[in-house]
């Protein structure tokens, strides 16, 4: 039911005719032919587009008995009615998805382009440091900006990712200037009648991509992709298309088991991940090198590569201002992950519109960073809990393996320093990270 | 909003604190004076704090200009776009345009908005993006700041001070180079409401306020300022002073409301009929003050309230 139904409404503000599923949807919110359009975002917007002339376009969300169904609604005013395109009819959001809503990864400098893949929006200093000359690439193809490298299978997956108008996962691509490598990552952008207006996404330098990869032997990490990684790849991709039925329509509860199975599969694969990580720090002879490294510098490069997860949670990263410097001693790599870790679930907790902040300190000769964000906020007795493994912040909350805090503690304890938590039902959580200066 | 404006402020004197610092004390160590860099390294408090503390921090024209600047971002950030079909979109289309002065006027403005929109997003604003007077009062004011009262430190911070100012380019600033777009598109009267269409279609609100600014013969920051405020009814007046359609009027209007939680869309048909029921010459008319140099008008301002005190 991934179709188009259409209606009219006329100067009464009636629905004088409409293909079935406006007709249901009306009935269903008590609605008869003598009646006017009782699903009331309809109507409202209907009547907007008949007083002002213009179409109006934009997307609602009505409740359909269960669940609350995210519909594209175009309403056109012709004379004294107004024709209704509706698309859409999709239950909302049928798994959050591993970490939160956002199925895609967005981490690394940002691009995004138009419906034409067009380079619309470029980060123009990671783009400068990666070569090239951003001046002359805005308004080029994406191919002007990137070689795009075909997956194992012989794919490409931006190709894979316009034709079906889906996310775009794991393109692995070289930056045309200067040859880096980087992983691309986008989510869809749509315009308000719910077509397909390009992509926003995100490049990450594969250094970056390989982070949470740990030093382990080469034949542990190929073994576990042989064994999980790549499988588990093509599962989430096959679930994706059926979820997003590109050999055509299938019943809405098909496609929503689909997205179950992709949005699992997601989350085994950031398990994999971190159990890489885990498997590395609790090895006896577990040594993290330390050398100089300014932790403001590190900040604002977790809160930069977050930028993106950041807008769409509609949370503010508040970064230690430029100029602002905090010597002290540490893995670059891992005190990198530890912060992207911290501001990520910062991000994850905090309520739309709020902001996380994040804190340059000292205590007893050692240097702080401290991420301060406004959610709900643990009980001082489950402040500790949060770094034993398998435990969660909110177990309720989907996602997450309960790995990431503890992983997270370990490498700050193996580099001399410490992880902690204050925090209070209702206060919002500030995990401090301390490395020592010397 | 107001925590975002007091940390986009803060970090912005930060910036030009620490290239001050970095280019004085370099200066200072090749004219052999060590001690004297050291002390202009860690000269505290930084000169934010003693700014605020004298109050030459939040200064009217400087926040005026850095709040409605980002009321402009937030907007132009929520505005929805409209995709035709896989076309590429106008400014993607402008930049590989025959005219030469077009495209590369379309290239600068897709440049300088992928640095502002970057820079906030990261949570900076660089002050490089403000307006020339704003700007030179702000790196001499941190310079002062900086200061003590050593003569040769003194010279080093005139000098570095002097570098930043001459590294600064006005014309590359966002709002100037959607100005430069605008004029050289130089729009008729009857291509003007096309232009807005695809502009706001586009998300390119720079570019609605710059054709706006140039149609209407008012400033660029002024035409910003109305359009911001979710119910300043000289907005209205400036778009029937370009004697825009009904039409183009409501679209206007309804990205905007959608792109704003401030402004609702139900009371919409009701604003927009009062402002069509106002003459293309009656709007210019009561907009005429709004043409004038913006010197002259402060100076009309002040008078009125010394007047009144």
């Amino acid at each position: 039911m991934s179709g188009v139904a259409r209606g009219t409404v006329n100067a009464a503000g009636r629905l004088v005719a409409a293909d079935p599923a406006l007709a249901t949807l009306h009935a269903r919110a008590g609605g008869n032919a003598d009646t006017p359009l009782a699903v009331v975002p309809l109507a409202s917007i209907a009547r907007l587009a008949r007083r002002l002339g213009v179409v109006v376009s934009r997307p609602v969300t009505v409740a359909d008995e269960e669940a609350d169904v995210e519909l594209w609604v175009r309403a056109q005013p012709i004379g004294d009615e107004v024709r209704l395109a509706v698309s859409g009819w999709r239950a909302q959001q049928p798994w959050p998805g591993p970490r939160g809503d956002d199925p895609v990864e967005l981490e690394g400098w940002r691009w995004e382009c138009d419906a034409a893949l067009r380079l619309t929006h470029l980060a123009v200093g990671a783009a400068a440091r990666s070569g090239s000359e951003v001046s002359d690439l805005l308004g080029q193809p994406v191919t002007a900006l990137f070689t795009l490298e075909a997956d194992g299978a012989g794919g490409l997956p931006l190709i894979d990712a316009l034709a079906q108008r889906v996310a775009l996962r794991r393109q692995r691509a070289r930056v045309r200037t200067g040859g880096n490598p980087v992983v691309l990552e986008a989510r869809v952008r749509r315009d308000a009648a719910g077509s397909f207006a390009g992509f926003v996404g995100t490049a990450r330098p594969v250094e970056e991509a390989l982070l949470a990869t740990p030093p382990l032997s080469e034949a542990f990490t190929q073994g576990l992709d042989r064994a999980l990684r790549r499988p588990l790849a093509r599962i989430v991709a096959n679930a994706d298309s059926i979820h997003g039925q590109a050999d055509g329509p299938i019943a809405p509860d098909y496609a929503d088991y689909a997205a179950d199975i992709a949005g699992a599969g997601r989350h085994l694969l950031s398990l994999i991940d971190d159990l890489a990580d885990l498997q590395a720090i609790e090895r006896a002879d577990f040594d993290v090198p330390v050398e100089p490294i300014d932790l403001a510098d590190l900040a604002r490069r977790a809160a930069g590569l977050l930028s993106v997860r950041a807008d769409n949670a509609g949370v503010t990263v508040l970064r230690p201002p430029l100029g602002a410097t905090a010597e002290a001693r540490g893995d670059f790599r891992r005190v990198l992950q530890i912060l992207v870790n911290l501001v990520g679930n910062a991000i994850r907790y905090a309520p739309q519109g709020s902001a996380v902040a994040i804190e340059l300190g000292e205590t007893e000769g050692r240097r702080t960073v401290t991420v301060i964000d406004g959610g709900k906020g643990i009980d001082a007795e489950d402040a500790e809990r949060v770094f034993e493994k398998f435990e969660r912040v909110d177990p309720a909350e989907p996602g997450g393996s309960g790995l990431g805090l503890y992983i997270a503690r370990r490498l700050a304890r193996a580099m001399g320093g410490d992880l902690t938590l204050v925090s209070a039902p209702g206060r919002g959580a500030r995990f401090t990270l301390a490395l020592p200066t010397r | 909003m107001r925590a975002l404006l007091d940390h986009l402020l803060t970090g912005m004197v930060g910036e030009v604190e620490a290239r001050l610092r970095e280019d004085a004390s370099r200066m200072l160590v090749s004219r052999g004076d060590r001690a004297g860099a050291a002390r202009l390294r860690q000269a505290r408090p930084s000169a934010a704090q003693r700014l605020e503390r004298a109050g030459l921090l939040a200064n009217e024209p400087l926040l005026a200009e850095l709040f409605a600047r980002l009321r402009q971002d937030l907007i132009a950030e929520r505005l929805p776009v409209r995709a035709d079909d896989d076309e590429p979109s106008l400014l993607a289309r402008l930049a590989q345009v025959g005219d030469p002065t077009v495209a590369a006027a379309a290239r600068g403005l897709l440049v300088a908005e992928s640095r502002r929109r970057e820079a906030l997003a990261m949570g900076d604003v660089t002050a490089s993006d403000l307006p020339a007077e704003l700007h030179q009062q702000l790196v001499w004011r941190v310079a002062a700041a900086l200061r003590d009262g050593d003569t040769s430190a003194d010279r080093a911070l005139v000098e570095a001070a002097g570098r930043i100012l001459a590294g600064y380019d006005e014309g590359e600033r966002a709002d100037a180079q959607a100005m430069r777009l605008a004029f050289a598109i130089d729009a008729r009267p009857q291509e003007l409401p096309a232009l807005l269409d695809e502009a706001i279609g586009d998300r390119r609100l720079s570019l609605v306020f710059a054709a706006l600014a140039l149609s209407a013969q008012v400033p660029f920051d002024v035409v910003r300022s109305l359009a911001v405020e979710p119910d300043d009814e000289r907005w209205w007046l400036l778009l029937r002073a370009v004697d825009l359609d009904p039409l183009t009027m409501a679209r206007l209007a309804l990205a905007l409301a959608s792109a704003d939680p401030r402004r609702g869309d139900q009371d919409l048909p009701t604003l927009l009929d009062a402002a069509n029921a106002v003459s293309a010459e009656e709007a210019r008319a009561e907009l005429a003050v709004l043409r004038l140099p913006p010197d002259f008008r402060a100076a009309v301002d002040a008078l009125g309230t010394g007047e009144a005190a």
